[in-house]
């Protein structure tokens, strides 16, 4: 590691130096510590054959299929983008280890991530996807995590003519620059909320408030709820938006309350949900129905906050109760199982998104039968497969149209799939407890 | 009117938060002449600390709070001999790049611990009193707010009646008149960093049930620790609390009058009173621990 990581491993001598005795030891554990984060973290860090490193024996294959990945490992996006790097890991640890390598023209070939921390960043997330491209000279990309740094990154693939699959990036605007080398395995995320605002129009509710971020996703989740809303004869009474890192919502949810909607729906990311239902809990705000864009269906929130999430619902991509199921990882449940063994936690939609992007590119590299772009671009639109995600098959855009929605509720604890109907494993409470 | 009623509990209920977490800022930057750039960092350590006593041992923050002080006291005293008291007579912008320094080492230092995971500490200190359908108080907040009034003013006092407070007052001042007189301006300096320091570690244990928890969260806390502190006046104890409330206020009322936009134009205006003031009143509004020079009377 140290010999890629000039950043860690250069200054420290010059440190350690010159300083004396009852300072060596603090400033030696001090530059170590800032060594140790520098290589074990940061943009430097390459990581080779993930998750199967130790145990595959990459003389047993053909070649290797290099694929690049900026990903948020520090940051505002962090524990999205290590959820997103587990779901990538997965997929390479199984199609090394259990699947045997890619399958190309009677070959095998190893599946090989070369990581970038991306620090949440947008042109850090650029400037490596190109570092990716230039230097690393990887065959393919994968996404990193939120529309705003897709947005950027994917501009930079589609100018060297590189594809990018990926699972985390829904904003719909991507979708609309006419891009040949960006395909998308999740929802777009103008429909995150159509399912669960479908559900509650259809026990009642005729009123709702929206809260978003005033960033590129939960904008675009907003504005496709605010469609959805009108569609089903909901009427918004305010929308009110506030910038990233905040801190307090209790104004927003002081002035919520007066109104007394039937639904609220909060367009963040995971600190936001803590700050949501925290507010409410303080100010007496109790919506027939709470709708969070991110949070819910992470199984930490409902740790962290016990009773106050009872009965809010959320979008999900995915979840280990539906009944999807394909020749690739067998079905849902058999997927979260294999992470669970691996990373010793149930898996996330987010690492779920991420894996299922990963599949994508690893099946239409084995029905073009070679690495070469546009073989692989050809494959990915005739792509038709069903998988533990759910349907796969893009679009004219790149968007994956075959798989629906879910909405998920926090009932007594557990994480359950009430919406749409065909994925639901309990019934939708309304309004909530 | 409970509209109005409501904006003030919660302009107050922030303001209480708010001053809690800037008083070391402050009063480092005020007496020492240092930016505490590591500040939200060591919020972030303290919150930690918390956290760990709350999920661990089942030990509320509120509770935990005087141990995160002892232990926080500690851990900004060895900084202050090991790395700040080295730079302190150097120029302004060798202690801002220590600090600096410092505040990736500790959230680098946190993520490989603790993971980039988000954490909430539990607290019986939370929901709301409910003083009518329109108007509650947030329990959490409340408590907090007390807690910050009452270190506010043992701190006032301790620097305005102590020995030891009047040293750091008249290090403060007058480094080089206060060593004259047999200030020892080292120990004043070690005092107050790992008082503030202490100070900031509380700052973090308070909060640690509201803010989620995680390695980044100290920049944007820093940034609003500077903005109050300039907007105030340097380690104006009671400055602090004055310009905490003023800004909680203003930003409460931004957020709840104004439609839509309002939580963005709050968080903007804690930036345009640091400008005005940088403008229109330099010294703080409600003056700090100003510096005498000596050669000029």
């Amino acid at each position: 590691m140290f010999p890629r990581c000039p950043v860690g491993g250069g200054p420290v001598g010059a440190v350690v130096s010159g300083v004396r005795r009852p300072v060596r030891a603090f400033g030696l554990l001090l530059a170590l510590a800032t060594a140790t984060a520098a290589c074990g973290d940061s943009p430097a860090e390459v990581a080779s054959v993930q998750g199967a490193a130790a145990s595959v024996d990459l003389g047993a294959f053909d070649g290797t299929v290099r694929i690049g990945a900026a990903l948020s490992e520090t940051g505002k996006f962090a524990v999205e983008g290590k959820d997103s790097r587990q779901g990538y890991d997965t997929w390479a640890r199984w199609v090394n280890e259990d699947y045997g390598g890619i399958r190309i023209a009677g070959g095998r070939y190893a599946a090989e991530i070369v990581y970038y921390d991306d620090e949440s960043d947008a042109d850090t997330a650029a400037n490596l996807v190109q570092r990716l491209i230039d230097t690393d000279e990887v065959d393919f990309l994968l996404g990193p995590y939120s529309s705003g740094l897709t947005t950027g990154t994917s501009a930079i693939a589609e100018a060297n003519d590189v594809i990018m699959v990926e699972g985390n990036g829904t904003s719909d605007t991507m979708f609309e620059r006419g891009f040949q080398n960006l395909f998308l395995v999740a929802t777009v995320a103008g429909d995150y909320t159509r399912s669960a605002i479908e559900a509650l129009a259809a026990r009642g509710a005729v009123t709702a408030v929206i809260a978003h971020e005033d960033t590129t996703f939960p904008t675009a989740v907003a504005v496709g709820a605010r469609r959805h809303l009108e569609a089903a004869g909901i009427e918004v009474l305010a929308i009110e938006t506030y910038p990233k890192d905040i801190q307090d919502v209790s104004a927003i949810m002081t002035k919520f309350r007066n109104l007394d909607p039937d639904v609220f729906l909060g367009g963040g990311h995971y600190n936001d949900a803590v700050l949501f239902v925290n507010a409410a809990d303080e100010l007496g705000f109790e919506p027939d129905a709470m709708l969070i864009t991110v949070g819910p269906s992470n199984p930490r929130l409902v740790d962290q906050l016990d009773d106050d999430v009872d009965g809010v619902l959320g979008p999900t991509q995915w979840e280990a109760t539906m009944a999807y199921e394909g020749d690739w990882f067998g079905s849902a449940a058999d997927y979260a199982a294999y992470y669970q063994r691996l990373w010793g936690e149930p898996p996330v939609y987010q690492a779920a998104s991420a894996t299922a992007a990963a599949l994508a590119l690893h099946l239409a590299i084995e029905s073009a039968g070679s690495t070469d772009t546009d073989a692989v671009r050809r494959a990915l639109r005739s792509l038709q497969a069903d998988t533990f995600y759910g349907p796969i098959a893009f679009d004219e855009r790149g968007v994956n149209v075959a798989k629906p929605m879910g909405t998920i509720q926090v009932q007594d604890g557990r994480i359950l799939v009430v919406a749409p109907d065909a994925a639901a494993v309990a019934g939708l409470v309304y309004p909530r407890g | 009117m409970s509209y109005f009623a409501q904006a003030l509990i919660n302009g107050i209920a922030l303001g209480g938060m708010y001053t809690i977490l800037v008083l070391g800022f402050s009063v480092i930057w005020g007496v020492m002449g240092v930016i505490n750039l590591a500040h939200g960092e060591f919020v972030m350590v303290g919150a930690y600390l918390a956290w760990m006593a709350s999920d661990f041992w089942d030990v509320d923050p509120f509770v935990s709070a005087p141990a995160v002080f002892g232990v926080m006291v500690l851990f900004g005293y060895l900084v202050q001999r090991v790395l700040v008291n080295r730079v302190i007579n150097r120029s302004a912008l060798v202690s801002l790049l220590v600090m600096f320094g410092v505040s990736i080492i500790l959230q680098s230092i946190m993520k490989i611990a603790f993971s980039a995971d988000f954490r909430l500490a539990n607290t019986d200190l939370d929901g709301a009193w409910r003083l009518t359908d329109r108007l509650t108080i947030p329990v959490t907040r409340f408590w907090v707010l007390v807690v910050a009034v009452g270190v506010t003013a043992a701190l006032s006092l301790f620097l305005g009646r102590s020995r030891l407070g009047k040293s750091i007052r008249a290090a403060a001042q007058n480094r080089e008149a206060a060593r004259i007189v047999g200030v020892d301006i080292s120990k004043v300096y070690a005092v107050t960093f790992a008082l503030c320091i202490g100070l900031t570690g509380v700052a973090g244990a308070l909060v640690s049930p509201l803010l989620a928890v995680q390695p980044f969260q100290g920049p944007p806390l820093t940034l609003k620790a500077f903005a109050i502190t300039a907007v105030a006046g340097l380690g104006s104890v009671r400055g602090a609390l004055g310009g905490a409330m003023v800004l909680g206020l203003v930003e409460a009322m931004l957020a709840l009058y104004v439609d839509r936009i309002g939580t963005n134009l709050a968080v903007v205006a804690s930036f345009v009173l640091l400008v005005a003031a940088l403008v229109l009143r330099p010294q703080g509004i409600f003056k700090g621990l100003r510096h005498v020079d000596a050669t000029s009377t």
